[in-house]
């Protein structure tokens, strides 16, 4: 409960912004509302969301976007790795039950994971995974009805509204990309996305999401590797 | 005219296997979502977190999404299509400015560009 009152306010109003403009979006693109609410239930991720919309509008390959939204996703393995650790108990006597473990991961994302990183320290290890459990589903509700919302606030607001509207998606990540990407990597790798997606958008627009991250990350990750191997 | 009827059923058997489709697709990519997730889960406290796969995976992640975010800035598909450039780039460059200097407050940040694009496309 504790936990359901912490995750409403700043971070679910956050949140509600990002899926506002997702929502708007597919409205008006045209993207079916069920749709768009199914791909927050189950994929539960912004950016993975957005490739999706994005690139079965464009009439890219069904595979070309799974694979695509799959490895959008891929900063979820880390997340997932450092986050359960401290969601498994202390004692061996009283573990939760691993599908306990599997179902949380269903949740996580940047938002609840942050959270988590923050407020697990001062919190006794067989409450951790209550405490995920209600943040991420607070969250989970607040984005579905968010995305709501934004479907339906674009329809029946004046078109320089329903624009600016959608214009908060991309605006979200613009925010907090710049302003909470804290490791050098991170920035360089952004950096380099940013300016490589586009320009492959210009020669292959299907396939720019999944060619400019990958070429991209591995630059950036290629430039950055002699720093990390001599410290 | 003999071809009309059989393409007009075809429209119609098209639309159903369209939504069934469109979910496949969306489930499809809730999955492959959630297999990050649940191999997260199965190696935890297996591997290190810091190995050099996980920096380039990460590294990936965030080239895929700066490209994203910065491709549907530049060239936008839908409703934002019909907006001009300078007016996104205003947009943009207030809620930047707005958030930086404004203690790094997301919800200010954003609302602020929000208000702005509609500003400048009040004014434009």
């Amino acid at each position: 409960m504790q936990a359901v009152r912490e995750s409403v306010g700043v971070p679910s109003a956050v949140l509600a912004a990002g899926y506002l403009g997702f929502g708007a979006l597919a409205n008006g693109t045209g993207f079916p509302l069920w749709a768009a609410l199914l791909s927050t239930a189950s994929i539960f991720a912004l950016p993975g969301q957005l490739a999706m919309l994005e690139m079965s509008l464009s009439g890219t390959l069904v595979t070309a976007i799974v694979i695509t939204v799959g490895l959008t996703a891929a900063r979820f393995l880390p997340m997932a790795v450092t986050l359960m650790p401290m969601m498994r108990s202390g004692q061996a006597g009283s573990r939760q039950p691993s599908w306990r473990l599997y179902a949380a991961a269903q949740l996580l994302a940047m938002t609840g994971w942050a959270a988590c990183m923050r407020r697990f320290p001062d919190l006794a290890p067989p409450l951790r995974l209550a405490w995920f459990s209600g943040f991420a589903l607070t969250n989970w509700i607040v984005c579905l009805a968010a995305t709501l919302a934004g479907y339906g606030l674009a329809e029946s607001l004046p078109p320089l509204v329903r624009q600016g509207l959608v214009f908060v998606g991309p605006l979200y990540f613009l925010l907090i990309l710049t302003g909470e990407t804290r490791t050098r990597q991170g920035i360089v790798a952004l950096a380099c996305g940013a300016v490589i997606g586009p320009a492959v958008h210009l020669a292959a627009p299907q396939w720019s999401v999944m060619i400019g991250g990958l070429l991209g990350g591995t630059l950036a990750w290629l430039m950055l590797r002699p720093r990390g191997a001599k410290r | 005219m003999a071809d009309a009827a059989p393409a007009r059923r075809q429209a119609v058997t098209v639309d159903q296997p369209g939504a069934a489709h469109l979910a496949l697709l969306v489930i499809a990519c809730g999955l492959a979502t959630y297999l990050w997730r649940g191999l997260g889960v199965l190696l935890s406290g297996r591997v290190a977190a810091n190995g050099e796969f996980f920096n380039w995976a990460a590294c990936v992640a965030y080239a895929m999404i700066g490209g994203l975010t910065t491709r549907i800035l530049l060239m936008p598909t839908g409703s934002l299509a019909e907006t001009p450039l300078w007016a996104r780039l205003v947009g943009c460059a207030i809620a930047l400015a707005a958030y930086f200097l404004l203690g790094r407050n997301l919800l200010l940040g954003i609302a602020v560009g929000f208000l702005a694009l509609v500003g400048a496309l009040l004014l434009g």
